[in-house]
This record gives C-alpha cells, structure tokens and sequence, in this order.
C-alpha cells in the first residue's frame, strides 16, 4: 500500500495499481504500469513497470500524475489455459493442497498470492505427473504452516481416510514445511489401519521459479503414492541439494534441519525408508510396514489435547514454569532436557531445582515426557543420579522419539485415551517413533 | 573503408551494450569473494529448470528454447567464492554498497541521472548459468549522454547486475558451471541504436571502456568487459552479437554481420520469386542399412535413425556464402547443432565426399519427391535429438523466406564471423526479487558522487603536465597501467617522466621477452620505485630489479646486494671519480670506464657534473 496521501490521490485521479501511468516530475517523464507498492520501503515512492521490464521508483512528491491507459496489462496474452484432464487407468492418486510454498505462485501485477487451483493446471505445470498416477487435486485449506492447529491436522486425516476410502491408492498432503514434520507425526498417530503410502511434501523454493524443488518433489512424492507398497506416512522432499533424488522418511522420524535448504528434512535416529531417483527409481532402504492384500478400512482418529507444552531446559531456567502450565489446566509436558535427559535436581542453588515442581505437576495428573535437545541419540534413566531422580519421580524418558514428535505424540494420546494409558503408551512404540536399535550411520 | 552515406542508405541501426565487472570485495548480493577462485573446488551438484512463465504470464521465447534443450547442469562450488546464495539455498544478503557506490560513479561520469529508489528484479535465465534461474538486475541510472566522434550518443539505460556463472565445459546433455565467477556485481552500459557507422561503435566502445577503466574501480584481465552489440538494416531485423573480447575488430565484425544480413534478403528475394518452400522430414534410416557412408553408417550402428526433408525450390542455396567459409547450409546446421546434433548433411554440398552410393541418392530423392531445382537436408542421431534437431532446421530453413532472424549470435573473434547462439530474448523475463528490499537512493550523495565523476579530457591534461611528452602522455591514459602509474607518482615523489617510460616502454618489453610483470605486486612496484625516488637505485637499477623479481626466488635487497645495484653517489662517487682520474687523467675515458662498470649503479649526469668540477 502507497501513504494515504497517495492513495487517496490516485483514487482521485481514477489509477489504480495495474494502469499505464505517465508520471512527471522536473523536466524527467517515466511512463509505464503502475506496480503494487511492496510492504517494504519508502510509502511515498510510486513503483512503476517500465516498457524493458524494469521496476522504477519515483517520489510521488513533486510530480504529476497522468493515466495514460486503464489497466495498461491488458495488451499481455491470456492466462495459459490447460487442457483438460484424461481419462487415465493409472492408480489414482490424491492430492492434497493445505497450503506454503509449493502451491503459491505470486501475481506480481497485484501482489496477491495464486495456487493452482486444479488437477488440470497442476498436471499442465507437471505434465509427468499425467504419466504417473492418475491425479486429482483438491484445496482443503490455504494456510501458512506456521498458523496450522491440530484442528487442521483433524481435517488433513479426516480427508485422508475419506481419500482411501473412495478408491486412491496413495494420498499426497502438500504443505508448507516449517511444521511440515508435526504434522507428519499426528497424522501418522491419528490414521488407524493404514494400508497405502501417505507422503507430505512441500518446497523450499516456490514453483513460480524456474529452479523451485516442487516439480521434482511432487513427481518423486506420486511415485511413491502410485507405485511403492508402503503403508505409512513420510515426508518427499530432497535428498540433497541436487535435483537428483528425495528421500521418504517416516513421518515421526523427520525433523526440518535447515533454514532454507531443498534437503531440509533429515531422518533423526532412522534411516529413509526410500529414496526415489529424478526419473522414478524407487530404492528401498530400512524396512517398513508393507501394504496388505485384505486391509481393514482406515480410519481418524482425531481426538486431541492441545493443553500439552514443549519446554526446553537451558542454564538457569526456572522450574516455576510447570506451576504455569498446572494452573493453566495443562494435561501434559515434553521436557526437552539436556544430554540423555537431565535438567537441574541435585543443584546447590535450591531455586533452580526442577525436582519439586515436576513432583507438584505430577501429583496433579500431569504426565511429564522426557526427550534430550541433543536430537541425535536416546535418553537414559539408568546412567546418572539426576535421571534415575527424575525417572523416580514419575518423569516419562521417552527413549529415541524427537521432542517435536513427543510433544505431538502425548497431545494425541491425551485426547483419546485416559490418562493412565496415555502415560503407559508414552514410550511404546505406536508408528516408529521409537527404534529399538541405533544403526551406526544414523548419524553422520 | 565505407563512408557515413553507404551506411545510411542501408538504413544501419547499432547500439552497444557493455557489461563490465566491478572491482569490489564481496559479491553483489552476498559477502562471498568476488575474486574467481584459485583453490579446487570443494563440490559440485546437479539441477535441473524448467521454463516458467513470467510476470505478465508470458512464456518468453528464447527462455521456452533453452528449456527444451533439457540440459542438466553441474555446479562446481568453492570455498570462499561460492555460497549458499549462489546455489539458490539461501535468500540474497543485503545489496553491496560498495557496488552501488561504483556503478552510481559510473552512472555520474556517463552524466546519467538516478531514480529515487532502485527496485531489484529477478530477470529470467534459463540457460542454466544461474542456479536460482534468475539473475537479479537492477536499473540505477537512466538518460545518460556520451560525447563521441563530435556529437552525443544517448546511454538511456545502466544496470547493475549479478554476474553469470563461467562455463567449465559443456556437452549436449549437460553444462559444467563454475559458481565463483556467479555473483560478482556487473554494471551494463546500453547506448541507443543511433550509432552511424562500424568505426563509430568501436570509438564509443573504447570511449566506455576507458571511463570504466578511469574509475580505477572495475576489474580487469580477460573476460572482466564484454561488449554486446545490437545491429539492423533495412529489410533485416536486430541480432545481437555476443561477447566481443576486444574492441580491435569490432568494426570489422560489424560488417560482415552487414554483409550478412544483406545475403540473407537477397536469397529471401530469390527464393520468394521461385515460390520455394520447406517440407516436412521423413524417415529414411531403412535407405542406409548397409550403407558405406561411414558418418552414417556408424550413427545407425549406435541406434540412430536418418530424418531428411525437401527443400523446395532451394538448389544451391543452402550453398550460397553469406560470410567467408559460411553458407546457408551452415547457418540452419547451427541450429540443429543446439538439439545435440554434430551437424548435418544438404544437398549443396559435396556428397561424394560422404561415400553414398548411386542408388541411396536415388532412394533419398525418390523418397523425399525431390525435383531438379530442389535441395535436401539429411540428420542422422537417436530419435528425439534427430526429430528435434529436424524440426529446428526446418523452422531456420523456411525462415530463408521471411529474410533474417532475430537472433542473438556469438562473436568468434578469430574466424572473424559470428554463429547462432539462441533467439532474441522477449522483454517478458522481468519480475520483482522479492527476497530483496528496495534502495532508496540519496539525492545529495549522488551530487558528491557527481563531483568526483571521471572526466578523461581532464586527466588528459594532467597526464601533459606531469609527462611532458605528448605520446606518452596519450599513451597513458589508455594504458591499463594508469592507475599503477598514479599510484608510483603519488606515493614514491618518482619524476612522472620515468615513472610512464618504464611502464610503457620497458614494461612492453620485458613482457616480450617474456617476463611476468604482471606477478608484481603494487606493492612492491611501489616499494621499488621509492627505492629510486630517493636515491637508493638508478633508473637502470629499478628497472633490473623489476626484470629479476619474477624470475627470482629472492626479495628486492638481495637482488640488489647481489646485483650491486645500490646507488654510488655524493661522497662514495666523488672518491671513485677521484681515484680514477688521478689514475687516467683524461674525463671522456673515465667516464667511459666507469659507466661500464658500474652502469646500473651510478646516475650518468652525477658523474658528469663530478667530473666536470674536477680539477685533472
């Protein structure tokens, strides 16, 4: 948006965004379309859209105005149109679209933000897609994953189930990646007899871009989805920073390692179950639970506890948090401690012991997880005086489950189950979450 | 040489555009070196792009040709040169002010004017030269004005841009980029197309090149400044001619793009007359199964098919010159070159050259239904490169009918000709870079920028005056070497005369004889010079010194202590004069004696006034 002063001016003046405009200022003309102010910068400086492409910023102070032809676009060929979708034998594949980068192309005329809004203009972007799987694309929603709830992740695994039930062989969930891996994990928790691949993928580069990682990671996703005999949740994305190959990693074994980077997602404590080469090899590397001939139908559950908090222990943090989160009426905590699973109970200063608070918590009904910050590794109770006190006191150790995962995890558990089996199945393996063995490569 | 006039008539059009790398410490958009990197690279990775469309939801035309090339590129990426920036892994830093500071110098010294805020775009590259598909380019100057040749040439437009990435090698299915080249921040010069003539070109090129050059801010070495020069004549239409190294030619290569041109209306001329036409290709693979042409032979041996096609009307065109050593025939070859193909065989040409026999040129003509007065084009590769590399050169061949295409060409400065790299880019490659904020530029600092623009008649002057010697002087200014030369006369006191003598003069001469000069460091040039300045060394003492340096494993005192190069002068030359009269007795013969014995260590004029004010 221009300064008031401005848009009020050019209301006046009959130009809106989009419009040639010729503008005057001293003995310099500028002619050329009137551009969206960004949200950034000076307010008071008219961009305009020059004839060679440019962009040009010019104070709007001091100069004249002049429309010179409405909506001044008008003269640019007609949105591509698609053809539409043909008929296919292929398996049929679900997509869908939630929202973030992989379905956002900019409208650099309004400054809006467009999705592909069908199968056919997906399929006209992808045309491989047409000759993978038999694709059909709906919009559930259209949010920033950042704002995503487990109010959506009901709706995603609800969509899920109704997708298997109505005959897709493989369901693909795009979304934006910075929650991309929560919500993996609770709808790796919430889906009941799974019996088809379920692939979260995203982008880190949007597909209005030449170089976007979305055209490779949604065909390696529909190869999975169409072609592949795994009956779990993962995360499609890039195996490393080359368009060569993705990686599916189990959806409660996938953590986004990385700001800004294609290979953002790395398996913690895993290996990837698959990777999937650019022309649609598919490699199988750690077992996984196979589809079966005689499935039972798929069902959500979806029942949850959002009272549930992730709190990272640090130096000097104080305990009196978990007072907090009791009198808030929060249901349960993931610790994220530190090394195999610590945080401060034999320490000299008697205000930093977590001991008491996490006993009080306790005593209120709250379970308390433990998880280690250090991501890579399990937690132990057994081998220092401070966990075998802690695990004493009732704290959960959650063995090798990310924090991230934990946190979702007991939030599930708490809105489906009472809260003594909720506690009992913290740190039983329910989809993966939990190895029993640490590979040596797992950590490079 | 033409006159104005014959270029006039032709209806000659001709802007320059020329793209200069600055010389500043960290790339444009990240803090990277924006030196090219002298260590191995440290990894390499793969991308492949797709053509998407743009802004105005345009599928640009040459950025749709490169698309369907379906190249892989490989990316080589180095420690300190290369980023995750480069690699399109991590949104752009903060714009370089040092960059700017340089190209608003050179906006100012090309009396340009400046926009109250630059906007960066993302301007679309999809020849693989860029990782992120985009090159980001701004524009930070408009309506600049140039004297040349006694009259104004307009400049209407100065970017500052994003270096591409340099070419490591490059094969039909794969290009291998280079990322520390990517990045370094350009400025790109655009003249309006009023130049008048070939000569003029080049005059304005090394106008531009001597300003950029002026600043003492650009890089330099080969590569640093590309010109691209836009040319049309009546009848014909703009191709840009691509990366000329040097200015020499400039000129030369100019007119034969005239020439060019004119051959390809002439034969569209013929060719309309005769109603010629292109038909569509056909296989005829079967034709040579046990073929003896060899080419063809092998090619089927290893899987391929042989397409060929009618040209209608077309005998001996495709065997017309249209440059030396060019043909028709050539110029549709070039583009069947871009689908992966090594080239192709037409009917012009000297087919006993390729072994067919009687009755598969009989075949062929058969097949193809060809006529006395048609020709015919053979390809011969796997499938989908030969049907694409048929169809491009049928889209070239038909395009004989309609005269000359757009096309953007690429200068080989040796062979004196230009070939086909790609079609003219659109203008629909332009959006915002998002990831970027907009500059606001201040008015008041481009005014004290201003004052201290490049004016090269000034320097000229001042080059008089310190030189006195009009050559040399004239010389200088065009020397790469001024800034060096400045640099010795500011800092050393040494006497400009023979600072400009030794780097024009010797300096030329010992890289004849092959002596590394450019492996001196300023610093120690300049350490070398006040060496000299103050008395340390003659003139023929530095210069032996600067001829050892590059060669030599030892620093500038111990070539001196070994060479005996330190100055005799004042008292220890009196006495030396002293005793060598005393034991001579005639100055001509003393001089003589001494001066060949200690040439570059005694200063010719000291000893003569010694000698002179001695009693014999």
């Amino acid at each position: 948006m221009y300064s008031e002063k401005i848009e009020k001016e050019l209301a006046r003046l009959g130009v809106k965004a989009g419009d040639k405009i010729k503008v005057v200022s001293g003995n310099a003309i500028e002619e050329g379309i009137l551009m969206p102010r960004p949200e950034i910068g000076d307010n008071g400086i008219l961009v305009i859209k020059r004839k060679d492409g440019y962009n040009v910023g010019i104070r709007f102070e001091g100069t004249k105005v002049e429309k010179t032809e409405e909506n001044g676009n008008k003269a640019s060929p007609p949105k591509k149109t698609y053809k539409e979708k043909l008929p296919s034998h292929l398996p049929k594949v679900k997509i869908l679209y939630t929202g973030g980068t992989i379905g956002s192309k900019t409208d650099y005329l309004t400054g809006g933000v467009n999705v592909l809004v069908s199968s056919s203009e997906l399929i006209g972007e992808i045309p491989e897609l047409a000759d993978i799987a038999d694709i059909d694309f709906i919009e559930a929603m259209r949010i920033f994953s950042e704002d995503m709830t487990y109010k959506e992740w009901k709706v995603i695994a609800e969509k899920i189930a109704d997708a298997f039930s109505s005959g897709a062989r493989g369901v693909i969930i795009t979304i934006g990646t910075d929650t991309m891996h929560y919500a993996s994990a609770a709808i790796s928790f919430m889906l009941q007899n799974l019996n088809g691949p379920v692939i979260f993928t995203g982008a880190q580069r949007s597909p209005d871009r030449g170089s976007s990682d979305a055209f490779m990671n949604l065909i390696c996703s529909a190869r999975i989805a169409s072609e592949s005999d795994i009956a779990e949740v993962g995360i499609c994305m890039h195996q490393s920073s080359s368009d060569d190959a993705c990686s599916f990693i189990r959806g409660t074994k996938a953590r986004k390692m990385h700001t800004t980077k294609r290979d953002v997602f790395k398996p913690i404590n895993n290996s990837p179950i698959a990777s999937v080469s650019h022309d649609g090899r598919i490699s199988y590397i750690s077992d996984y639970a196979k589809m079966k001939d005689e499935p039972k139908k798929v069902v959500a559950l979806t029942g949850y506890e959002p009272k549930v908090a992730l709190i990272k222990i640090t130096p000097n943090s104080d305990p009196t948090i978990l007072d907090f989160y009791a009198e808030k009426g929060y249901k349960g905590i993931i610790l994220e401690g530190t090394g195999m699973g610590h945080t401060a109970v034999l320490t000299q200063h008697k205000e930093y012991s977590w001991l008491e608070s996490i006993k009080g918590a306790i005593s209120k009904g709250m379970i308390i997880g433990m998880t280690s910050q250090c991501i890579y590794g399990r937690t132990n109770s057994r081998v220092y005086a401070t966990a075998r006190i802690l695990s004493n006191a009732g704290v959960v150790y959650c063995n090798d489950i990310l924090p991230e995962v934990a946190f979702v995890k007991l939030g599930f558990l708490l809105g489906n189950y009472k809260p003594e089996e909720a506690r009992r199945l913290l740190d039983k393996n329910l989809r993966g979450e939990i190895t029993e063995r640490s590979e040596y490569d797992w950590f490079e | 040489m033409k006159n104005p006039d014959y270029y006039e008539k032709l209806g000659f059009k001709c802007g320059l555009e020329i793209h200069q790398r600055l010389a500043t410490s960290h790339k444009l958009f990240c803090r990277c070196s924006a030196s090219l990197a002298e260590d191995g690279k440290i990894g390499e990775i793969e991308r492949v792009q797709r053509a998407v469309v743009g802004e105005l939801g345009v599928l640009d035309v040459s950025t749709a040709f490169e698309s369907r090339k379906k190249r892989r590129f490989i990316y080589n990426i180095f420690r300190k040169s290369s980023c995750l920036v480069d690699l399109d892994e991590e949104p752009p830093m903060g714009l370089s002010e040092e960059a700017l500071g340089i190209a608003l110098l050179i906006a100012s010294s090309l009396n340009a004017k400046i926009p109250d805020e630059i906007e960066p775009m993302r301007k679309e590259v999809v020849d693989g030269s860029d990782p992120s598909a985009f090159q980001r380019s701004m524009l930070v100057a408009t309506d600049g004005k140039l004297l040349t040749n006694g009259r104004y040439i307009n400049i209407p437009t100065i970017f500052l841009e994003e270096e591409s990435s340099g070419i490591e090698s490059s094969g039909s299915d794969a290009v291998n980029y280079n990322l520390d080249r990517l990045g370094i921040p350009l400025v790109e010069i655009d003249t309006d197309a009023t130049i008048s003539t070939p000569s003029e070109a080049k005059e304005l090129a090394m106008r531009i090149g001597l300003i950029l050059r002026l600043t003492g801010r650009v890089q330099r070495g080969i590569g640093s400044i590309r010109q691209d020069v836009n040319i049309s004549i009546k009848g014909g239409t703009r191709v840009e001619l691509k990366g000329f190294q040097e200015v020499d030619t400039m000129d030369e290569i100019i007119d034969r793009e005239i020439e060019r041109q004119l051959k390809l209306i002439e034969i569209r001329e013929s060719l309309s007359r005769k109603a010629a036409r292109v038909h569509e290709p056909k296989a005829l693979t079967e034709i040579f199964q046990d073929s003896d042409a060899k080419i063809i032979k092998e090619s089927i041996e290893s899987g391929a098919i042989v397409l060929g096609f009618r040209l209608e009307g077309f005998k001996g065109f495709l065997g017309r010159e249209v440059n030396p050593g060019r043909r028709l025939g050539s110029e549709i070859s070039d583009y069947a070159k871009m689908a992966g193909v090594k080239g192709l065989i037409h009917s012009d040409e000297n087919l006993d050259s390729y072994r067919f026999r009687p009755e598969e040129l009989q075949a062929i003509r058969k097949k193809l239904d060809i006529k006395e007065d048609d020709a015919f084009i053979l390809i011969a590769a796997k499938e989908n490169v030969c049907k694409y590399a048929a169809e491009l050169a049928k889209e070239r061949a038909e395009y004989s009918l309609v005269g000359v295409p757009s096309e953007t060409r690429g200068v080989d400065s040796r062979a004196g000709i230009t070939r086909f790299l790609r079609p003219i880019p659109g203008g629909s490659r332009m959006y915002p870079e998002t990831d970027a904020i907009p500059v606001e530029v201040n008015k008041k600092e481009y005014e004290t920028i201003k004052s201290n623009k490049v004016d090269p008649d000034a320097i000229r002057s001042r080059l008089m005056k310190e030189i006195k010697n009009e050559q040399l002087a004239e010389q200088m200014l065009w020397s790469r070497d001024l800034q060096l030369y400045t640099e010795i006369v500011q800092k050393t006191g040494a006497k400009p005369a023979t600072v400009a003598s030794i780097i024009l003069e010797r300096f030329k001469e010992m890289k004849r004889s092959g002596i590394n000069i450019e492996s001196l460091h300023y610093d120690i040039l300049i350490k070398i010079f006040s060496l000299f300045s103050s008395g340390s060394i003659t003139r023929l003492g530095a210069e032996e010194i600067i001829r050892e340096l590059p060669q030599s494993e030892k620093g500038i005192y111990s070539i001196i202590e070994r060479k005996r190069l330190k100055k005799l002068s004042g008292d220890s030359l009196k006495e030396l004069a002293r005793s060598a009269l005393a034991a001579e007795g005639d100055r001509n013969k003393v001089r003589k004696e001494l001066m060949s014995k200690y040439r570059v260590s005694i200063d010719g004029e000291e000893l003569n006034s010694i000698l002179e004010s001695m009693r014999v």
